[in-house]
């Protein structure tokens, strides 16, 4: 054992190694090119990180694309079909429509809810209150939960029974209308609730540290100024707090729309009846089915639902996003 | 030598250096292993050293320490040729089993259960035994000594691709104080369907009068199989031709009808609800309920770690036959493995081991209560000993699943399109079976 990882060690320090030889070539061979000394510094320095996106990023992606237009299965040499698993996706597959019409509905809640929330609970938060950066750390400690952990822990408290929190929480409510309350993840028409309820639990807390940073770099003097003309708390909030804020609700609704669309952990450890999440069911058609074709498919056809959506934010946001020192047009 | 040449002699030897880093033969991780995987000693000369195979299985920590003290630590100590180390993937296991077969890094010896093999038989990854094993004298390579309705989950095309090491048929199993309380006799080989259900609803019992029962006579929540109802009603989900999927037969529809009549019924089973809140062999273990048909190793414990008084008896009679599931584990060999013949005599051995440490062993002759209560520490003599003759019983009813090479897309539509519907109130037996066996039929060879 030891042995494994004195060779192991061995290796990682030849690679480094061999990185700084080819470091050191690329810079001789930019400056024998003649290009200045600055330059040459700096396209070296990149150039572990350009090998590393070179290997590790565009030739997946390529390969991804290419595998899409075969009939790949993991285990064997894969056969061109074309456009074949793009028609199937679009024109057949009523799963592929069913994950896709749950996936962007949970997209469409979460995002602007988890927004909402963490809005109110960073402006809360900017009102002075003493100990704040224990309450970020509070507010954040979620975040970094592992995903499957917060999956379990929620899929226990969203019980249909009297172990499930929010049901036995919530009972006088339901009991109101001689009810017992939803099934949550054991009935379909329940799932999508319960996840959008589970997605607070991160977002909720990332969001809000994110947007009180925000909050905090709003100049004081323009609320003075705002109060010296008689507004009240509504008008700044709404004339000050949301313009200043729109670059970072901008940065949060793209990063919420990407995550949304991709979600995966939670599909994947909670069971549900019927339609799971795209990401899910791209797993499921890629690594059980060995439909590995296929699944990439899906991927890139994700990809293109991840890029029309964030370039209609994009294009929005000339109409909504304000920089400070912008002129508008 | 100037600077220039010395810097370009530098750069050379640093590209060769990752280049060899890069490009290294893997080697193994348990530093006991003598040389490269599968590997072979050069032809026609005494192997100076044993030939490593690897063997990756989803054993958990408890399982792999026992494979690795009851079965490999003996063969490993009793062979000169070979010699097998275990690489144990217990989570996501055949995620890791096809990345890995992919990446050519794939082990020589791998676990498979019943629904894989003919997947992984059918697109190349696995070596075809059946030549090999012909040639080996050994009641274990002899593949007519295996119950044949298990051993054709190893078989595609004909062709054998893995040895079982397990066949596992479903027994019933009752606590026999719930019967007492009761006053009802306890299971036999007398009972049938009804007999059965009745039984169920007799020992559903609401013993606080809150409106909802507080033990129940069974429970069900797609396990067992459907398909086990189906067969003893005469039925098939899949054909032995592997042409059709008949479900919507009147024996199946009778077999899934059945089925419908107990899972998440009240009146004799726990709800979806219950089940998903108290856990559903938890629910048995801690007494709330009467029976439970469940693989014929399964051992049951109390929460404080003390062996339940638990009997067994085989299932209840079906109206064409007792047929029982039997779960089936083979060990397959990498088509890709550098030392066919060794690997086939490594593997012999290795089943050997594994079908006297896992019961039911598939072979039939060792399919015996002695080797059954040899395999179970201590602790399970008293409950074992009391269940070995049905477990016996049922292996002369037991059968596995008629495997495609496409079996998970299968189940995964049987179950979507069939199952979870049926069990929801989501239409009739009759009328889902008639509309699904389409689809499922487009999924056959």
């Amino acid at each position: 054992m030891i042995q494994w990882y004195a060779e192991t060690l061995l290796r990682y320090g030849v690679v480094a190694a061999a990185i700084v030889g080819v470091m050191l070539l690329t810079y001789r061979g930019l400056r024998a090119a003649g290009v200045r000394r600055e330059a040459a510094t700096g396209f070296t320095l990149i150039l572990p990180w350009f090998l590393g996106f070179l290997i590790w990023n565009l030739f997946p992606l390529a390969a991804s694309l290419y595998l899409s237009l075969t009939n790949y299965n993991i285990l064997q040499t894969p056969e061109w079909v074309g456009l074949a698993n793009y028609q199937k996706l679009i024109g057949e597959d009523q799963q592929f429509w069913a994950s896709l019409r749950l996936t962007l509905a949970y997209a469409a809640l979460t995002v602007p809810l988890g927004l909402a929330l963490s809005l109110l609970a960073a402006t809360l938060l900017n009102q002075g209150v003493r100990g704040v950066g224990v309450w970020r750390t509070v507010y954040y400690l979620p975040a970094v939960l592992p995903a499957f952990v917060t999956a379990l822990l929620w899929r226990l408290m969203l019980l249909p029974t009297q172990s499930g929190l929010v049901n036995t929480a919530t009972e006088p409510i339901w009991s109101l209308f001689g009810d017992k309350g939803p099934r949550w993840f054991l009935d379909p028409n329940t799932v999508l609730w319960g996840f959008v309820i589970m997605s607070f639990w991160g977002v909720f807390g990332a969001n809000t540290v994110i947007m009180l940073a925000g909050l905090k770099n709003i100049p004081k003097d323009l609320y003075d100024a705002a109060e010296v003309d008689g507004a009240g708390l509504a008008a700044k909030f709404r004339h000050i707090t949301i313009p200043q804020l729109t670059p970072t609700l901008f940065y949060l609704l793209i990063m919420g729309i990407i995550a949304g669309v991709q979600i995966f952990d939670q599909g994947l450890f909670v069971r549900v009846p019927r339609e799971n999440f795209l990401n899910v069911y791209l797993y499921t058609q890629g690594f059980t089915f060995f439909n590995m074709g296929y699944a990439s498919a899906i991927g890139w056809l994700m990809l293109v639902i991840i890029l029309v959506m964030t370039l209609a934010v994009f294009r929005s946001s000339q109409a909504w996003v304000y920089y400070e020192g912008d002129v508008r047009r | 030598m100037n600077t220039r040449s010395m810097r370009l002699a530098g750069l050379t030897a640093a590209m060769s250096l990752l280049i060899t880093a890069c490009g290294a033969a893997e080697s193994t991780p348990s530093g006991s292993a003598s040389s490269p995987s599968g590997s072979a000693p050069p032809t026609g000369q005494a192997p100076a050293e044993k030939v490593t195979f690897r063997l990756t299985t989803w054993a958990g920590e408890g399982e792999a320490a026992e494979l690795q003290e009851l079965v490999l630590d003996k063969i490993n100590a009793s062979q000169d040729e070979f010699e097998i180390i275990h690489e144990a993937a217990p989570a996501d296991y055949y995620t890791k089993l096809q990345t890995a077969l992919a990446g050519g890094t794939g082990a020589d010896f791998m676990w498979l259960s019943q629904e894989y093999v003919a997947g992984y038989a059918s697109r190349g990854a696995l070596l075809d035994l059946t030549e090999p094993l012909a040639g080996i004298d050994s009641a274990v390579a002899n593949v007519d000594r295996y119950f044949p309705d298990v051993m054709q989950t190893a078989l595609y095309q004909d062709r054998v691709y893995g040895l079982p090491w397990i066949s596992q048929p479903i027994v019933l199993y009752y606590n026999p104080e719930l019967f007492d309380a009761a006053g009802i006799a306890y299971p036999d080989a007398t009972w049938d369907w009804d007999t059965f259900a009745e039984t169920a609803e007799a020992l559903t019992k609401d013993t606080d009068g809150d409106g909802t029962p507080d033990q129940y006579g069974f429970s069900a929540n797609g396990w067992p199989p459907v398909h086990m109802f189906i067969w003893q009603a005469g039925g098939e989900v899949i054909t032995p031709d592997l042409k059709s999927s008949p479900i919507d037969s009147p024996e199946a529809i009778a077999g899934a009808e059945f089925y419908k009549r107990l899972i998440f019924n009240a009146a004799c089973c726990p709800t979806e609800d219950t089940i998903a809140e108290q856990g559903f062999s938890e629910m048995f273990k801690a007494g709330t309920v009467a029976m439970f048909m469940g693989g014929a190793s399964d051992t049951f414990e109390s929460a404080d770690g003390e062996a339940l008084d638990i009997r067994a008896a085989v299932v209840p009679m079906g109206p064409e036959s007792r047929t029982t599931f039997a779960w089936t584990g083979s060990t397959v060999v990498n088509a890709t493995v550098e030392n066919p013949e060794l690997a086939v005599k490594a593997l012999v051995a290795l089943t050997e081991g594994i079908q006297r440490w896992k019961i039911v062993s598939p072979n039939m002759d060792l399919a015996t209560a002695d080797v059954i209560l040899a395999s179970f520490p201590e602790k399970w003599q008293a409950q074992k000993s009391q269940q070995v003759d049905a477990i016996l019983e049922a292996t002369k009813d037991m059968r596995s699943f008629n495997v495609i090479p496409r079996q998970q897309e299968w189940d995964d539509l049987f179950w979507r399109e069939f199952q979870d519907l049926l069990y929801h109130d989501q239409g009739t037996a009759s009328d889902l079976a008639a509309a699904a066996r389409a689809n499922l039929e487009a999924l056959l060879p």
